[in-house]
């Protein structure tokens, strides 16, 4: 009698025929199971040491033990005559092919449904972001953002992004330094500190001494268009947030002593960025030179005699007529689902009454047909040039061709301006290029910071050369390339985050009338050619829109 | 039988499912080599965004700073940028920028950080770069010459506009004196004039190489090509050719005495108290962070509800602790209108009388852990920030288990606990150091109070007195 006519008999082979096909299945259901991240990593490989374990006891159970209809015996005390070791394989084969019956339709299921997956505790969605390169094809809008009107006006826009278990918030209230007008300037900014300063429910403080104890935190900015109030907080304080947003946007109070002592606030804050701050104070004289009519002409911080004596009604009706849910949109990024966010805010943004819709801004800047200068004499140790053109607003077709440009004008180290005069010339320590993208046609805007000696006049004149250049002259390809990868590359970077998340959401919402066309950006971008940037070079950088600033040590000459 | 297997199987992958959601923090799995010359790589996969962040560490920095020529480590990491390998400057940057890359060095008090956030198509060009920028950089003279000549300058600019930037410089000399703590990092406008080409070679042999390289790479990679890689690009470099350098830790200030640097035509005072404090392996860590965060680490700290809330006397006071290899400064800094000068330090010194008197109480440790524990997720959120975790850990020797087990010592924090620390970390009231930057003719009187004056002007081209 062979060992192998012997193994046969005794069923071994097909229990190592079984064992195979059970350890596939399982190794198959384990793989699931840790791709799924409903096993940790190291599953896969425990299994399989179990199943190494597992398979010469299996062998040597088969070859030593007998299944009879007593039980299990040793091989050796069974009566031959007896023996049912041939039904015993029968029911192995059957198993075999049981088994194996599963384990295909496991592999063809897989193939024909490629999104099967074990279910997860928590919908953990990732989205899927794709390279730069690719992003001429366009990414498409993400399934999972969700976007909401509630009856009072209030837009609230989600975005579930499960890696952290964090929540961020952002509210976007339509108010900021354009709604300003001589008296007020500055109001708008002063509510930003307001609202943290008590309701009818808390007391001064309270706001964010509730929210940092449940593990919160916030800050808002003030802008020429938006007053901007962000919340990052863990998911566990979301009711939290609503409470404390919801009876802020409600029943501000605002209490005269407060108002006193927050107006020192915002005097140390001007103090701090304008006053002694030299970049600060030329950009507040720019604005003011550049736009006569238009209120972006006033300091978002306000200028200081408006700060120390706004009334208590002003205060009231700007409240009124600006925190109202009709002017706000609110976004949220994080672990959080739509429907949670649309719940709570049934429950404590619903309630909230609709006012009647601010009055528009009106005022429309005239064209300006020659260039303006101004001269701010301080002790200043190192004198600063900013020189500025009127452009569009954030919706103008020019905007994103001129973000390509100031890329290549003035973002990084390689650009033609930062190479020219801070590497090869040496007259200028730093510069750098912006545009304001809001709601009304602002400015393209460049800044220098000068030597202590340097000759002002002649690095303007250097500046416009090149600005003159590029709109006569046009950008090269690599240069485009380079511009459109870095603008796209910043765009992801940005996406990253689930603050990056919220952040471009509101602001493609609000500014463009929908975040959706956040997602059209990388088309846009990449189809802009080089024909384009020379034409909006052209029609922007031109002498008679343009505003000269200079901040420098007194000459002594005027003496 | 194949329906019993199935059920054994789900039990088993409930019994083995990891909690989802835990009151902690963890960092994420990743691998640690060390090369035979020294250099250590850590490398972590991270897919969900196709980005790439490095973070590399050469030990040293500001400290090893030769006398009298402080300022040289940052001197250097900006030089290293221009120009590396077979590129030029221009080419470098361009390198870079054309793909949309981010790259920057720089040197701390402790090393050379150069950090580095690509498109993961990119991976292999961020390494060749970052491996040129480091092991053959071009360090020509006259990139030399005309870095040190604009950072002079833009010290010099800096000095016109906000100084209150330049406190922090202002004040650790003051503090530490002659102790490397009290070196300016990116120098003075006297230190960096001193500075030649020579000196940034000699300095480049002597402090940088494989010896000091801590290089933590995080992002959308194979771990295994990434570690080839870098393992091929640094493996054989040399080290530095002299040890780092090791110094003995500075001790408290005793007494009180005052620096008033002069800037006239201020219309606030800039200010900034304390003494020294502790190091970075301070083992009450937890402790001392709920502390912080109650007295100043936050919106609702004391000293901000103090100086801003509730008086209106600040737009933002804080207490800040820098905590270095060897004790660091712990200090308070705030700045408010010339006229309030000594009203804002008293109400200052007061709130840190209170803090050291009263400690902190239960809700206020429990409101400081829940907002140190919601706020650090997004601290770790990017393969960038991750990668500067791990390469910060690596450059400290902390290990893994500082943030794995941050949540369970925050938890274990106590009142008394608390208290122990506060008295140990916190200046004692006739034990400080003040540097304030203001408009010396309006307030040299009134703080003659807090100690003997010091004075300089803010035009006078070094740091120290």
């Amino acid at each position: 009698m062979s060992l192998f006519s012997e193994l046969r008999r005794r069923n071994v082979l097909k229990v190592v025929l079984l064992y195979a096909v059970a350890s596939l299945l399982i190794i198959w259901i384990v793989k699931h199971a840790v791709s799924g991240e409903v096993l940790p990593s190291w599953a896969s490989e425990f299994v399989m040491l179990l199943l190494l374990i597992g398979f010469p006891v299996a062998v040597i159970f088969a070859w030593v033990y007998e299944i009879t209809p007593q039980g299990l015996k040793k091989g050796l005390d069974v009566d031959q005559t007896q023996s049912i070791v041939y039904k015993t394989g029968q029911k192995l084969n059957a198993a075999v092919a049981v088994l194996g019956v599963l384990g295909l339709a496991a592999i063809v299921g897989e193939r024909l449904l490629p999104e099967f997956e074990l279910v997860r505790p928590e919908p953990v969605e990732e989205i899927p972001l794709r390279p730069v390169y690719d992003a001429a094809e366009g990414i498409g809008v993400p399934r999972e953002i969700t976007s909401y009107s509630m009856s009072n006006g209030l837009r609230i826009i989600v975005w579930p992004d499960y890696d952290i278990p964090n929540v961020v918030m952002y509210n976007f209230v339509r108010a900021g330094g354009r709604n300003g007008y001589p008296g007020i300037t500055g109001l708008s900014h002063f509510f930003e500190h307001m609202m943290f300063n008590g309701a009818s429910k808390l007391e001064p403080g309270e706001f964010d001494r509730i929210m940092e104890a449940a593990g919160g935190a916030n800050n808002a900015y003030t802008s020429k268009d938006l007053t901007v109030y962000q919340d990052w907080f863990p998911r566990s304080a979301l009711t939290t947030i609503f409470e404390l947003e919801g009876d802020r946007l409600q029943n501000l109070d605002i209490d005269p002593d407060v108002v006193e002592s927050e107006r020192g606030v915002v005097y140390s804050e001007r103090r701090q960025r304008v006053d002694n701050d030299n970049f600060g104070r030329l950009y507040e004289q720019m604005l003011a030179t550049a736009f006569v009519a238009h209120p972006y002409q006033f300091p978002v911080i306000g200028w200081p005699s408006d700060i120390e004596n706004w009334t208590q009604d002003d205060l009231e009706s700007f409240y009124k007529t600006y925190y109202a849910p009709n002017n706000c949109t609110m976004v949220f990024a994080g672990a959080v689902s739509p429907e949670e966010i649309f719940q709570l805010a049934d429950r404590y943004l619903r309630p909230i009454p609709a006012q009647a819709p601010p009055p528009p801004v009106r005022t429309v800047e005239p064209e300006q047909s020659g260039e303006r200068r101004l001269l701010i004499e301080t002790d200043a140790r190192a004198p600063l040039l900013h020189i500025a053109f009127h452009a569009g607003s954030a919706t103008d077709p020019d905007t994103q061709p001129m973000s390509l440009l100031l890329n290549i004008l003035a973002g990084g180290t390689s650009s033609r301006l930062h190479r020219l005069l801070v590497e090869e010339e040496q007259i200028a320590l730093a510069v750098g290029g912006m545009q304001m993208e809001g709601l009304d046609p602002g400015l393209v805007y460049f800044y220098l910071t000068l030597p202590p000696d340097a000759d002002v006049d002649a690095v303007e004149a250097r500046v416009l050369e090149e600005l003159v250049r590029i709109g006569t002259f046009g950008v090269t390809t690599a240069e485009l390339q380079k511009a459109q990868n870095t603008v796209l590359a910043d765009s992801w970077r940005e996406l990253a985050t689930i603050n990056g998340k919220a952040s471009a959401l509101g602001k493609f919402e609000v500014f463009t009338g929908s975040y959706e066309n956040l997602f059209s950006m990388p088309e846009e971008i990449s189809a802009i050619t080089a024909a384009e940037l020379r034409t909006v070079a052209a029609k922007v950088f031109q002498r008679k829109k343009m505003t000269v600033g200079v901040l420098r040590a007194p000459t002594g000459v005027e003496q | 039988m194949s329906r019993r297997y199935l059920i054994g199987l789900a039990v088993l992958i409930l019994w083995l499912a990891p909690v989802v959601y835990a009151d902690d923090v963890s960092l994420p799995v990743h691998e640690r080599v060390e090369l035979a010359n020294g250099a250590v790589l850590i490398l972590s996969e991270k897919h969900d965004v196709p980005l790439i962040g490095l973070e590399a560490v050469v030990r040293g920095g500001a400290v090893t700073d030769p006398d009298g020529l402080n300022g040289l480590a940052g001197l250097l990491a900006g030089v290293m940028q221009k120009g590396a390998g077979s590129r030029d400057a221009a080419a470098f940057a361009e390198a870079i920028e054309v793909v949309g890359g981010e790259l920057s060095a720089s040197a701390g008090l402790e090393g050379i950080n150069i950090s580095a956030d690509f498109m993961s198509r990119d991976g292999e060009l961020m390494v060749e770069l970052v491996t040129d920028l480091l092991r053959q950089p071009t360090l020509a003279s006259d990139e030399v010459i005309k870095l040190r000549d604009r950072s002079i300058n833009l010290i010099t600019a800096a000095k016109g506009s906000n100084p209150g930037n330049l406190l922090p410089g202002y004040g650790n000399a003051f503090l530490f004196g002659d102790h490397p703590y009290g070196n300016p990092i990116n120098g003075s406008e006297t230190t960096l004039a001193n500075v030649t080409h020579d000196d940034l070679l000699r300095y480049y042999d002597d402090h940088v190489g494989g010896d000091r390289l801590i290089i933590s790479v995080v992002g959308d990679f194979n771990i295994e090509a990434m570690k080839t890689r870098l393992t091929r690009a640094f493996g054989d470099w040399r080290a530095a050719a002299v040890p780092l350098p090791t110094f003995i830790a500075a001790a408290k200030n005793i007494g009180r005495r005052v620096l008033l640097i002069d800037k006239p035509g201020a219309t606030q005072t800039y200010f900034w108290i304390g003494n020294v404090g502790v190091a970075v392996d301070y083992p009450r860590r937890a402790d001392l962070n709920l502390a912080n965060t109650v007295f100043g680490g936050r919106f609702t700290s004391m000293l901000n509800t103090e100086l801003r809330v509730k008086s209106g006397l600040t737009y933002g006071a804080r207490s800040l602790l820098r905590r270095p290899s060897k004790p660091g400064a712990a200090v308070i800094s705030s700045f408010t209108a010339t006229s309030t000068t000594v009203e804002a330090i008293d109400m200052a010194l007061a709130v840190l009388a209170k803090l050291r008197d009263s400690g902190i109480d239960d809700d206020m440790i429990l409101s400081a852990r829940n907002y140190i524990m919601g706020q650090f997720p997004p601290r770790l959120e990017t393969a960038s920030q991750i990668a500067a975790q791990f390469a910060w850990l690596e450059r400290y020797g902390l290990g893994t288990a500082y943030i794995d087990e941050y949540g369970a010592e925050l938890a274990a924090a106590t009142r008394n606990s608390i208290a122990a620390v506060i008295d140990q970390v916190y200046p004692r009231a006739e034990d400080l150091t003040f540097v304030l930057i203001g408009d010396a003719s309006l307030i040299r009187e009134d703080v003659s109070q807090y100690g003997t004056v010091t004075e300089m002007s803010i035009d006078e081209p070094r740091f120290r007195p």
